[in-house]
């Protein structure tokens, strides 16, 4: 069963089409990433699934309902972000004392021990509270939630590298015990590539890619050789980048069945690479962007 | 309602803003009036009235900006929808106007115990105000104060929507209306009867039921911005 279902979604901010005819199916039970640059809209897909943003046209279906002003479908919902701002007064207590009174599957004693993990202090304000351990706070109530859909749209950027692990590993033993469907976006594709099921990838608003992890994770090769020996090889694959060191030969090609060859090295491809090139591949100016709202 | 009452306590933890600090002034205002009345040279001068009750107002008032403007965009995010909120919001709005409605009653009795705090001030029994019994001037007090809770609540969800654009168009907007109503009333000498209109009204209608419809004229505004608002 699909909990998400987009058909030509698409989101237009003037003359800027942040989504454009995106038709995604995200299956209920499953870690889904949501994966692009800077401004390909995965900010914008996650607000209109979540009832926080509306589409310009095409349909949008979150267990099979429109989700704006859905009590229904929203209440089965929580949507994580890394620019959410908490009431200036609230507590981190009150913060999760929301979250709990409107979460039906929340878990206090779980996430009274993520707080312990995080070491993120109860009583403190919010206001107060680093941009780490802010982070940390996200990520406690969209895991001890529970929700049957949650959706991450980076919150953990400002966890260092160990409390990113920290989220990882609770997050995996939390959903072999408790399965939902998780929707994680992020830049740091190396560290969820093992975590994810499903990736669908953005970029300027399209999905370029949309696929099982598994199968894209053999789904690239890059072959070195001397360049001669890799142009015969390459010729009819699909390649997605190549590069020429003196008279050496390095092409990332996907489809590639039989990967011997005499006189060629075959490597295989992270998901980053993978996603990098496919980015570079779809032709988009390579420079930092802004995530559209 | 369950719902829209744990969105109402979600609001309220924000009790400070929302609860404490209005109801904590009232016990302030006597000795706010006797600082005004010493000030003044007035404090053994015979019956007389201190306006400080609409401070009391825009205390009350100003925490409903800070649930719209800050609680709103969390509780969107945990999948509150909007319905749920706005109707939270109505419900924390009236029952605190209610609750500070009845306190004020409470302190006006002990104005009128204490000979109006010993030197025959009137700070909580402004003759405006004044109502024959204490159900009718609960209601008095309390109408007023959802008056301007509604003026925030609208601020906030125009804020939330459209940031200081918004602001500033509709206060020079609001503006630009009042003195073309202004205006018109002047030019087409409505003034009298307008004065006559409002002087055949009885006081509980002047700070009950037309404070409650402008309320609701404002509610019904805020709804209709906050249907788009996002977090």
């Amino acid at each position: 069963m699909n909990v998400v279902r987009t058909t030509g979604l698409s989101k237009r901010y003037g003359s800027l089409a942040a989504l454009d005819g995106v038709s995604v199916e995200l299956a209920e039970n499953s870690i889904h990433g949501l994966l692009g640059r800077n401004g390909a809209g995965k900010t914008t897909l996650m607000r209109i699934l979540t009832g926080q943003g509306f589409e310009t046209g095409g349909t949008v279906e979150v267990f099979g309902q429109h989700p704006y002003e859905n009590a229904g479908v929203l209440s089965r919902v929580c949507f994580i972000k890394e620019s959410q701002h908490y009431p200036e007064k609230f507590r981190v207590k009150h913060a999760l004392r929301a979250a709990e009174l409107v979460h039906p599957n929340w878990d206090n004693a779980y996430a009274a021990a993520l707080l312990a993990d995080f070491a993120v202090p109860a009583d403190r304000l919010l206001a107060k509270l680093s941009r780490g351990q802010l982070s940390a706070v996200g990520v406690i109530i969209g895991l001890a939630s529970r929700a049957p859909l949650t959706l991450f749209d980076e919150p953990y950027l400002g966890l260092d590298a160990v409390a990113r692990q920290l989220f990882y590993d609770r997050l995996l033993a939390d959903y072999a015990e408790h399965p939902r469907t998780i929707v994680l976006s992020t830049h740091l594709i190396d560290e969820v590539s093992d975590l994810i099921e499903h990736v669908v990838l953005l970029d300027r608003g399209k999905v370029l890619i949309d696929a099982d992890a598994e199968s894209l994770r053999g789904e690239a090769v890059a072959v070195t050789g001397s360049a001669d020996a890799v142009e015969r090889f390459a010729a009819g694959y699909q390649e997605l980048h190549r590069e020429r060191i003196g008279g050496s030969l390095r092409v990332t090609l996907t489809g590639v069945p039989d990967r011997f060859e005499p006189g060629l090295d075959f490597e295989p491809v992270s998901l980053q690479q993978l996603v990098v090139r496919t980015t570079q591949r779809h032709g988009a100016p390579v420079a930092a962007g802004k995530e559209s709202r | 309602m369950t719902r829209v009452l744990d969105v109402a306590r979600i609001q309220l933890v924000n009790w400070p803003a929302l609860l404490a600090y209005p109801l904590a002034m009232p016990a302030l205002l006597p000795l706010l009036g006797l600082v005004i009345d010493i000030s003044n040279g007035e404090a053994a001068t015979g019956p007389h009235e201190n306006y400080l009750l609409p401070a009391l107002l825009g205390v009350a008032a100003t925490g409903h900006l800070q649930t719209m403007t800050q609680v709103f965009p969390f509780t969107l995010g945990l999948g509150v929808t909007r319905r749920k909120f706005a109707a939270a919001t109505a419900l924390v709005v009236t029952g605190q106007a209610l609750l500070l409605g009845l306190v004020l009653v409470a302190f006006g009795a002990v104005e009128r115990l204490t000979g109006g705090w010993g030197r025959e001030a009137r700070i909580f029994g402004l003759g405006v105000l004044r109502q024959d019994n204490p159900l009718t001037q609960w209601l008095a007090y309390s109408g007023p104060i959802i008056a301007v809770s509604a003026i925030c609540v609208l601020a906030g969800v125009v804020f939330q929507r459209w940031r200081q654009t918004g602001i500033y168009l509709s206060v020079f907007g609001g503006a630009a209306l009042l003195a073309g109503i202004g205006a018109l009333a002047t030019t087409r000498n409505w003034w009298p009867s307008i004065g006559t209109f409002l002087g055949g009204q009885s006081s509980l209608a002047l700070l009950t039921v037309y404070p409650l419809l402008f309320a609701l004229t404002l509610g019904g505004t805020a709804w209709l911005v906050l249907r788009r608002a996002t977090a």
